[in-house]
């Protein structure tokens, strides 16, 4: 088998399939999740094997579409990397998925929106160019709308995918502003001024030509669009809404198919961010650390288990996207390494145990039949044991406690920040991300052990956690391999830097500050599991205090986007112009039954005599030949 | 004009249809049935068809002699002319009921006609080659002899021996200023009064052909009388004849006349325009509705000439021709599937109202016309958009704005009366009787012509590819 062939078909496959499954599915529902998952066994396959084969070089087949656009695939480590972890996520969401959605009336529907879903992630990968990665990015969006709805008869579950899709929006204008500013600049000097490999590989000749301050402009707004996806700060307010749709949806757009997508996008065209002037890198780190702990108090006081999950993944995206800024500017500075590789281990790890969290989430909300209120369990892990220690596994990933995965990924990434505040001289304003990015450590301990004590330790607290059973075991198989996964990845930290950047070298840190941050992470862990079981904290009315009540609401951001900025803002502004509109469309109305009017008065013009149209013909060629001979003599 | 018998080869597309047409008649005496005919006409362009592309793919453009050229852009257009006429051979088997053999023997001349035009470069050829489609059809139109169609025949025939007139005295006038009748030939040409008045003759003279306001007036009548496969075929293939020639005409023979004579082509492509979708506004007759877009739509390619003769030369009269080119090719489509369509009808007068409920009888055919109407009005996803968007394109490329602007107002003006016939397809509901003949040989070319014109838009590249074509104007 050709590799080049085998590239395509890892995104054709679950494209193709979608629309097969939908059809097969509606003869006989079972079949469409075996086609949808089928489809993406193959995917994954097919990137195991080009990993396997890929070596040093890199895949870059582009083809002319459309004046200077091309469209193609590009496949180098970053790329494998991301289609391995996605297939796979996805392969391992989509079995369990069998089981989750087996009940469901419409399951063939949920499985084809699944495998386009997935499909799109694959063509945003594997995209060689701009346009093209911008078209399946637009894919992603409607399927995150569609599958957010997917109970669309739940009121919560339509406005959460109205908003996913607006709050995205904003951010893929952003974006595409970027992409029209970059080629509207090289579109007069490069062929394919879009291409992916062209800016990446000519980044400081782009820069060159473009300026850099122009170019940062441009990156800053393409942040924006990453900003979008990727659920960071201010354009987060989606993703805790989102958890209305079906819980192996959270974990594939959480884990493998969304989020990322935003990250990816700054690892893919990084090139282009560190050849711009420098404040584009500030912007990245900036909003990723501010995210990070940001996120991270907005957990505390959350009680639905799956907001919990969808905070803490905003947190922990924030430390891919601080990494970015981070690393360019560090490295820029010539100490540690420079390349996205900490940001791209950190998505992958992430991966893994934000899918392990939330199926096990899944496994129980199924079995406390869509209870989410974290108050309405407890006691779980003598009930459930398989699952719990599933969701165990997966809380000591995400508070990042060794020997799992999550210690060595987010370790390096505070290691960089620290490097930072260290080669900026000490300056206080630098030492930010890095109190940022430690306290976030420190949060994500505390609420995660929160949210674990609450499910698994001390009493049931309601009839259904009382009586909640383990699923069957082998429905927990995927969840297995993922925890197996979440647990030994730290093993590969330094080949996985290594695969994607072969210049890397570890940062080498004082050990007070490694101290510092372990000691936070465990005092974290131990304050969440108190805060989490006491029940004096519990009887603790905490809603008559101004700080609780702040973060219950989420900082008021939702209220300033919807109570200020439409309600103030743009409905006004919207009954103005429909105001104009409507004025605009009678006088078009009336100009219409006027040019209706006169085509009426036209039409008598042709009265089917002949003798009439010769007097026009003999009329017109004689004016004609009045104008010529007026023009001839003045020659 | 000397002819060497080696050079015969050349010839062969325009010999087989003419043997083909003599075979017809031929078989006519044995009263064969029509789908005899039908299936020997239809042999024939196929290899014709097959023949020009060996041609083309074979020899490198060289002069037979000093009239005739053989060319990518007369092979382009000497194909879009056997598509057009292969296009309505089928369907005219249910218009044309009795002497059949003389339709399709007719067919098969005036299509050579039309071969002998896209390769000729001199006027008196050109003209002998354009009065032979003229006269081929003006009998085709005379077929199926109800009052009506004979009526529309015989204005057909008056404004034609009339557009005749015309021509004839402008090929005086060319010939009296430059002493040759070849276009290529022709050194001394430059903007002397004679020039001009052979030009204003020459565009009186084939703009009937094409219908150009002020001489549409008889195409309205004509395509409105005649069978549907014939007025498909008079406002395709006999019009991109008459389109061709003046390309070859205005473009090569009068290419040294001075810019501002673009400004008469300019009042004359936005008069068509704005006057016949004006008028189609509050048409309600379906075949006449039609008829009023096919004069607009030659509206739309007279805008080359105006590109042409303001900045003759430049890559954007390149644009201007080869997206002419385009144009043609997918007009044979949306104009003749539009005009076939109506074959779905069983009585002859057709109101605009009884299309009603359309959508409920036959998806298949509501969508496929509504596919053919949206790329007449020029919206994306259609062949139509792509040919519009290039010709606009050139128009600003060229530097007339103004023009680019008013073509695209005259767009907007025709989306109203194609969507109305939609509306009526999808919401309005139909009375109880059934007023369509869905068979399927009637159902077949609309199908064809909607998944041509959207394959059409796919195949990005081929204004591209058209556009090396245009040198061989």
């Amino acid at each position: 088998m050709n590799m080049d062939f085998a590239v395509w078909f890892i995104f054709l496959s679950p494209l193709l399939a979608s629309p097969i499954a939908l059809v097969a599915g509606m003869k006989k529902i079972r079949l469409a999740g075996i086609i949808s998952t089928a489809s993406i066994a193959i995917s994954f396959i097919l990137s195991g094997y080009v990993f396997l084969t890929i070596g040093s070089t890199t895949i870059n087949q582009s083809y002319s579409w459309f004046a200077n656009l091309s469209y193609g695939v590009y496949v180098d480590h970053l790329a494998l990397v991301m289609v391995l972890m996605v297939s796979f996520v996805s392969l391992m969401i989509h079995l369990f998925a069998t089981y989750y959605m087996k009940e469901d009336p419409k399951k063939h529907v949920y499985f084809a929106e699944t495998a386009l879903f997935t499909s799109a992630m694959l063509g945003v990968v594997l995209s060689s160019n701009l346009v093209i990665f911008f078209l399946f990015w637009e894919i992603v969006g409607l399927c995150s709308y569609l599958l957010i709805g997917f109970w669309y008869f739940k009121p919560n579950a339509a406005s959460a995918a109205k908003k996913a899709f607006i709050v995205t929006r904003v951010g893929d204008m952003s974006l595409i502003i970027g992409l029209a500013i970059i080629y509207a600049s090289l579109s007069a000097t490069a062929s394919d001024p879009l291409s992916i490999p062209y800016l990446i590989q000519n980044a400081p000749q782009v820069a060159a030509i473009m300026g850099s301050g122009k170019l940062a402009l441009a990156t800053i707004l393409i942040l924006g669009g990453a900003v979008g996806k990727s659920a960071q700060f201010p354009l987060h307010v989606w993703i805790p809404d989102a958890m209305e749709g079906p819980t192996t949806v959270s974990a594939l757009i959480h884990a493998a198919t969304m989020v990322t997508a935003g990250v990816y996008l700054i690892a893919r065209i990084y090139p282009l961010f560190t050849a711009s002037a420098y404040y584009s890198l500030y912007a990245v780190a900036f909003v990723g650390a501010f995210t990070a702990i940001y996120a991270g108090t907005l957990a505390w006081v959350m009680n639905d288990i799956k907001r919990v999950l969808a905070y803490s993944t905003i947190s922990q995206i924030g430390y891919m996207m601080a990494a970015l800024g981070i690393i360019g500017i560090v490295g820029s500075a010539g100490i540690g390494p420079a390349g996205v590789s900490l940001a791209i281990y950190q998505l992958v790890v992430h991966a893994f145990f934000k899918a392990l969290l939330f199926l096990s989430a899944g496994a129980i909300l199924i079995a406390l039949m869509d209870l989410r209120d974290l108050r309405e369990m407890g006691g779980l892990w003598r009930r459930m044991p398989w699952t719990v220690t599933l969701l165990f596994i997966g809380a000591i990933t995400l508070s990042g406690i060794p020997p799992a995965a999550g210690f060595f990924s987010k370790g390096a990434i505070v290691d960089a920040s620290w490097a930072y505040y260290v080669s900026s001289g000490y300056n206080l304003a630098n030492a930010l991300p890095w109190v940022f990015l430690t306290f976030g450590e420190f949060f994500t301990a505390f609420y995660t052990f929160r949210m674990f004590s609450m499910v698994a330790l001390g009493k049931p607290r309601s009839y259904l956690a009382e009586h909640s059973r383990d699923p069957p075991k082998y429905v927990l198989i995927p969840l297995m391999a993922l925890a197996v996964l979440a647990l030994s990845f730290g093993l590969f930290q330094t080949s996985f830097y290594r695969y994607l950047d072969a210049s890397y070298a570890a940062f080498t840190e004082p050990l007070m500050e490694e101290i510092l941050v372990y000691g936070l992470i465990a005092v974290g862990v131990l304050l969440g599991l108190f805060v989490g079981t006491a029940n004096r904290w519990k009887k603790l009315d905490s809603t008559s205090n101004r700080a609780y009540r702040v973060l219950k609401k989420k900082y008021y951001l939702d209220k300033l986007f919807t109570n200020i900025i439409a309600v103030r803002g743009i409905l006004p502004l919207s009954s103005a112009f429909s105001g104009f509109e409507d004025r605009y469309n009678s006088a078009n109305e009336t100009f219409g039954q006027d040019v209706t009017r006169m085509g009426s008065a036209l039409r008598k013009l042709q009265t089917g005599i002949i003798e009439n149209y010769f007097i026009v013909i003999v009329l017109v060629a004689a004016l004609v030949f009045l104008v010529v001979e007026i023009i001839g003599g003045a020659i | 004009m000397t002819f060497d018998i080696n050079q015969l080869a050349f010839y062969y597309p325009m010999l087989v249809l003419g043997a083909a047409g003599f075979l017809i008649l031929a078989l006519g005496i044995f009263r064969l049935k029509s789908r005899i005919y039908s299936t020997v006409a239809m042999g024939a362009f196929v290899v014709s068809f097959l023949l020009i592309l060996m041609e083309w793919y074979g020899i490198l453009p060289f002069s037979v002699s000093a009239g005739t050229q053989f060319n990518g852009f007369g092979f382009y257009f000497a194909l879009l002319f056997l598509v057009s006429s292969g296009f309505i051979t089928y369907p005219a088997l249910r218009n044309i009921a009795a002497r059949s053999e003389i339709f399709y023997a007719l067919l098969l001349f005036v299509t050579t006609g039309m071969l002998v035009a896209a390769f000729s470069y001199n006027l008196i050829t050109l003209f002998i080659a354009f009065e032979a489609v003229s006269i081929g059809t003006y009998i085709i139109a005379g077929f199926h002899k109800t009052k009506k169609t004979l009526e529309s025949a015989i204005k057909y025939f008056f404004t034609g021996t009339v557009a005749t007139a015309f021509i004839i005295f402008g090929l005086s006038y060319f010939y009296l200023s430059t002493g040759t009748f070849s276009l290529t030939g022709a050194l001394k040409i430059s903007s002397t009064p004679d020039m001009l008045i052979a030009l204003a003759f020459l565009v009186i003279g084939f703009g009937f052909k094409l219908a150009i306001f002020p001489m549409h007036q008889w195409a309205i009548d004509t395509y409105d009388g005649t069978e549907n496969s014939v007025s498909s075929f008079l406002s395709t293939g006999s019009k991109l004849v008459a389109f061709m020639i003046m390309l070859k005409v205005f473009v090569v023979g009068f290419s040294g006349l001075d810019s501002y004579v673009y400004v008469f082509f300019a009042i004359i492509a936005v008069a068509t325009m704005t006057y016949a979708n004006v008028a189609a506004l509050s048409q309600n007759n379906l075949k006449k509705l039609l008829a009023y877009s096919s004069v607009a739509q030659a509206g739309y390619l007279i805008l080359v000439f105006a590109v042409t003769g303001y900045a003759p030369g430049t890559t954007a009269a390149e644009y201007a021709i080869a997206a002419g080119m385009l144009y043609s090719l997918v007009y044979i489509f949306m104009k003749g599937g539009a005009f076939l369509t109506m074959n779905i009808f069983k009585s002859d007068r057709i109101s605009v109202d009884d299309i009603s409920g359309l959508a409920k009888r036959s998806p298949g055919v509501a969508l496929s016309f509504s596919i053919i109407l949206l790329s007449l009005a020029g919206i994306p996803l259609t062949g139509g958009f792509l040919a519009k968007f290039f010709l606009f394109l050139s128009l600003v490329q060229g530097g007339l704005w103004w023009l680019a602007v008013v073509a695209i107002l005259n767009s907007a003006i025709s989306v109203f009366y194609y969507f109305r016939v939609m509306m009526f397809m999808y919401w309005r509901q139909g009375t109880g009787e059934d007023k369509f003949d869905l068979s399927i040989q009637n159902r077949l070319p609309v199908y064809f012509s909607a998944i041509v014109v959207v394959v059409l838009f796919f195949i990005f590249g081929l204004f591209f590819s058209i556009l090396p074509l245009v040198g061989g104007v």
